[in-house]
C-alpha cells in the first residue's frame, strides 16, 4: 500500500492541502437548476448554429439563412425601384420557407440531440444537479430560439427594406402593423417545428438516420397533404363547381370543402396555412382553403401533434437516463 | 470501519475509521434495489466508504453500477436508505449531485469538439458561471496531464486520453466526492499505472474522498485506504486496506517433493496450510509458525527449494473468500478473527 495515510486522511474541508499540483477549490456562486438550464438551452442554441463546432458545422445554418433572406432582399431592392412591397410578412415566400425549415430542422434538430445519444454523454448531465425532465426541455428552448431566429431575421430585414423605401409615418405604420403578424406566426411555427424535429431526432442516435427520419416525416406529410388537397382541387373543378382565381376552397361546395379542410390536417405547414388563415391571414400562399369555423380544429390538432412530441421527447429522456 | 455482516443491521459503531479518518462520506442502511421483473440489484447493503480513497470491489453484476446511480439520487431503492456527504439520496438527489463528481464506467465523450471546450460545459452544467468553467476547465484538463493536448478534439485522443478527460469533467465542478465507475477500463499496462497514480494523487494531494469502483483487485490494493467488497448486492466484506494486508501475512513453502506429507504435518502441528500451484501457503501467527515449518520440514527430512514470506495480492484473499460468500458461516468468523489478531 503506498498511500500515506497521514495525508489522505486530512479533512478536505481544512482548506484543502496545496501541493505543487495547486488544487484549488472554488468557493465563488453556483447556478441553480434555472441557471444550468438556461445554460444548456444556450449552449444547444449556440449548437443549432455551430457555434464552437468546426466550419461545417456552420454551412448549412448560413446557407439557410441566407437563403430566407433573399426574398428580403429582393423586396427592398424593388420597393428602391418603385415598386410596392412584393413579399407579404405573414406568408412571406411560403415554398422557399417550407423547403428551407425543413431542411434547418432535419439536419439541426440531430445536432442537438442525437449526437449527445450517440457519445452517450447523457449519464453526465444526468449526474449534474438538475431533475430529469431538464435536460429536453433546455434542448426545446434552445431549438425553437433557433427556428425563431432563422423565421424572424428575414422578416425584420424585410421591414427594414420597407421601411426605408416609404415615406411618412402613416406608412411606416402600416408596415409596422403587417409586421406584428407575420413575428408572432413565427413563434407558432417555432414551438411546433422545434418539438416536432427533436422528438423524430431523438428516436434515433444515429445523426443520419435521425435526420432521415425528420426529412421524410416532414416531406411526406406535407406532399400527402398537397396531393389530398389537389385531388380535392381538382374533382371540384370536375364537378362543375366554379373555383375562379382567388383563394382556394372558398367557392367549392359543402361536401368537398369539408374533405379538402381535412386534408390540410395532414402536415406541420399546411396546419400552419389553416391557423393563420383562421386568425385571420388574408394573403394566400398555399392550395389550403381557408378553414372558417373548422380552424378550430387546425389549431387543436397542432396543439396536439406539439403536445404529443413534447411528451415523447421527455419519455424518451426518461428512459435514456436509466441506461 | 469494521467489516459490518450483511444481514440488514445497521452498524452500530460510530462510523470513523481506525486510522483516524473522518466520518463516512457514504453510509447505507438495509439498502435493497429490485429491478422490475424481480432482479435484486442490491440486498440490504448496509456499509459506510470513509474518506481517503476506497475501492469498491465487485464482480461485473455485483451492484456496482446501481449502487452508485442510488448514491447519486437517480435510482429509488427498493428499501433502506442511503446518505452521500450527509444528505439523502432520494430527498436531497440534486444537492448531491451538485457536490459528487461522477466518471461513469463506459465511453461518454463526444469526439467533435475539444476537451477544454467539453470540460467547460460540464463545468456549466455543474454550476459553474461562464468564467469559472472555463478556469477550472483549464485547471481539472492541467491536473490530468492533458495541458499541452487541451485544443485537440476529442475524437483524436488516445483511449488513456479519453479517461483523463472523463476524470477532469468529474474534478471541474469542485466536487466533495469522486465516484469513479472503473476508471482503468481499457486502458493498457501503461495507462492503468498513470490512472490510478492520478487517482492516488487527487485523493492524497487534493484531499478529495474517493470512492474507486472495479472489478480488477490487484489495483486497489496499491492506491486504496480502504476496501468494501460487494456480491450480488451484499456486502462481502468492508475494512481498511491495512487489516485486509495484515490478516494475508503468509509463508510460501516450496519442497521439491513430499508436498502432501508435509501439509499433513504442519496440520499435525495446528497449521493451516493450503496448496498455491506447486508449493503450500501457511498463514503467520507469529513468530512460532516460522519454527513450527522449519521443525515439520526437519522431521521429514524434506528438500527446502523456497521458504518466503509474502504478502497476499488482495485478489487471493478474494479467491477464498468466494467460498464463504454467505455470512456467518464458519471460516467468515475465522477471517474476521484473524483480522482482530
Amino acid at each position: 500500500m503506498s498511500v500515506d495515510m497521514s495525508s489522505a486522511g486530512r479533512p478536505p474541508a481544512a482548506g484543502g492541502v496545496i501541493h505543487d499540483l495547486g488544487y484549488q477549490r472554488y468557493d465563488g456562486p453556483r447556478l441553480g437548476r434555472a441557471g444550468i438550464v438556461a445554460a444548456l438551452a444556450w449552449h444547444s442554441f449556440r449548437s443549432a448554429y455551430g457555434f464552437s463546432r468546426g466550419a461545417k458545422a456552420k454551412i448549412l445554418p448560413v446557407i439557410a439563412m441566407i437563403a430566407l433572406c433573399l426574398p428580403a432582399v429582393v423586396n427592398a431592392f424593388a420597393m428602391s425601384r418603385g415598386n410596392p412591397r412584393v413579399v407579404d410578412y405573414d406568408t412571406y415566400s411560403p415554398v422557399l420557407r417550407d423547403l428551407v425549415l425543413t431542411v434547418f430542422v432535419a439536419v439541426q434538430a440531430p445536432e442537438l440531440v442525437s449526437r449527445d445519444l450517440r457519445s452517450r454523454v447523457l449519464p453526465l448531465y444526468f449526474s449534474r444537479p438538475i431533475k430529469p425532465g431538464d435536460y429536453p426541455l433546455a434542448k426545446y428552448l434552445g431549438f425553437t430560439a433557433a427556428i425563431l431566429v432563422l423565421f424572424e431575421v428575414p422578416l425584420l430585414l424585410l421591414y427594414g427594406g420597407s421601411v426605408a423605401n416609404v415615406h411618412g409615418g402613416s406608412a411606416v405604420w402600416a408596415q409596422t402593423r403587417a409586421l406584428i403578424p407575420g413575428l408572432l406566426l413565427g413563434l407558432m411555427w417555432a414551438v411546433s417545428l422545434a418539438a416536432i424535429g427533436l422528438f423524430l431526432a431523438s428516436l434515433s442516435a444515429r445523426r443520419g438516420l435521425a435526420t432521415g427520419t425528420v426529412a421524410i416525416v416532414l416531406l411526406l406529410t406535407y406532399t400527402l397533404a398537397e396531393i389530398l388537397l389537389q385531388i380535392e382541387t381538382q374533382s371540384a373543378i370536375n364537378s362543375g363547381v366554379a373555383r375562379p382565381a382567388g383563394p382556394p376552397g372558398a367557392f367549392a361546395g359543402p361536401r368537398v370543402d369539408l374533405a379538402e379542410k381535412v386534408a390540410g390536417l395532414f402536415s406541420p405547414f399546411t396546419l400552419f396555412e389553416g391557423v393563420r388563415r383562421w386568425l385571420g391571414g388574408t394573403s394566400t400562399a398555399d392550395n389550403v382553403p381557408a378553414p372558417g369555423a373548422f380552424g378550430v380544429v387546425y389549431a387543436l390538432v397542432l396543439i396536439a401533434i406539439v403536445a404529443l412530441s413534447l411528451s415523447g421527447l421527455a419519455a424518451r429522456y426518461r428512459r435514456a437516463r436509466l441506461s | 470501519m469494521r467489516a459490518s455482516p450483511s444481514e440488514g443491521q445497521a452498524d452500530p459503531q460510530p462510523l470513523t475509521s481506525p486510522a483516524g479518518r473522518g466520518a463516512a462520506v457514504i453510509e447505507t442502511t438495509a439498502l435493497t434495489k429490485v429491478y422490475p421483473g424481480n432482479v435484486t440489484a442490491l440486498a440490504g447493503l448496509t456499509v459506510a466508504f470513509p474518506s481517503g480513497v476506497t475501492g469498491l470491489i465487485g464482480a461485473n453484476g455485483a451492484g456496482k453500477s446501481t449502487l452508485i446511480k442510488v448514491l447519486l439520487g437517480l435510482l429509488e431503492p427498493t428499501q433502506g436508505a442511503a446518505k452521500v456527504l450527509g444528505h439523502d439520496c432520494v430527498k436531497d438527489g440534486m444537492k448531491i449531485r451538485q457536490l459528487v463528481g461522477y466518471m461513469p464506467e463506459h465511453d461518454c465523450l463526444p469526439t467533435d469538439i475539444t476537451a477544454t471546450e467539453f470540460v467547460t460545459h460540464m463545468g456549466r452544467m455543474s454550476g459553474l458561471p461562464a468564467t469559472a468553467a472555463r478556469e477550472r476547465a483549464a485547471e481539472s484538463l492541467r491536473h490530468v496531464g492533458l495541458h499541452e493536448e487541451r485544443y485537440r478534439q476529442i475524437g483524436t485522443y488516445s483511449t488513456g486520453m479519453k479517461q483523463r478527460v472523463k476524470l477532469a469533467q468529474a474534478l471541474a465542478g469542485d466536487p466533495r466526492l469522486l465516484l469513479l465507475d472503473e476508471p482503468t477500463n481499457g486502458l493498457d499496462p501503461a495507462g492503468r499505472n498513470a490512472m490510478l497514480e492520478l487517482i492516488e494523487r487527487i485523493g492524497a494531494e487534493f484531499g478529495i474522498p474517493i470512492v474507486v469502483a472495479s472489478h480488477l483487485l490487484g489495483e486497489i490494493e496499491r492506491i486504496c485506504d480502504g476496501l468494501v467488497a460487494i456480491e450480488a448486492g451484499r456486502l462481502l466484506r468492508a475494512d481498511t486496506m491495512d487489516s485486509f494486508t495484515r490478516a494475508s501475512q503468509t509463508l510460501l513453502i516450496e519442497v521439491d517433493d513430499g508436498v502432501d506429507a508435509l501439509r499433513a504435518e504442519l496440520a499435525r502441528r495446528g497449521l493451516r496450510a493450503r496448496p498455491y500451484q506447486r508449493a503450500l501457503l501457511v498463514p503467520i501467527g507469529g513468530d512460532d509458525t516460522y519454527d513450527a515449518v522449519r521443525d515439520a520440514i526437519a522431521a521429514l527430512g524434506l528438500p527446502l527449494s523456497r521458504l518466503e514470506q509474502r504478502r497476499h495480492q488482495v485478489e487471493e484473499i478474494f479467491r477464498d473468500d468466494d467460498r464463504i460468500a454467505a455470512p456467518g458461516s464458519g471460516e467468515h468468523g475465522e477471517l474476521e478473527a484473524a483480522d482482530v489478531r
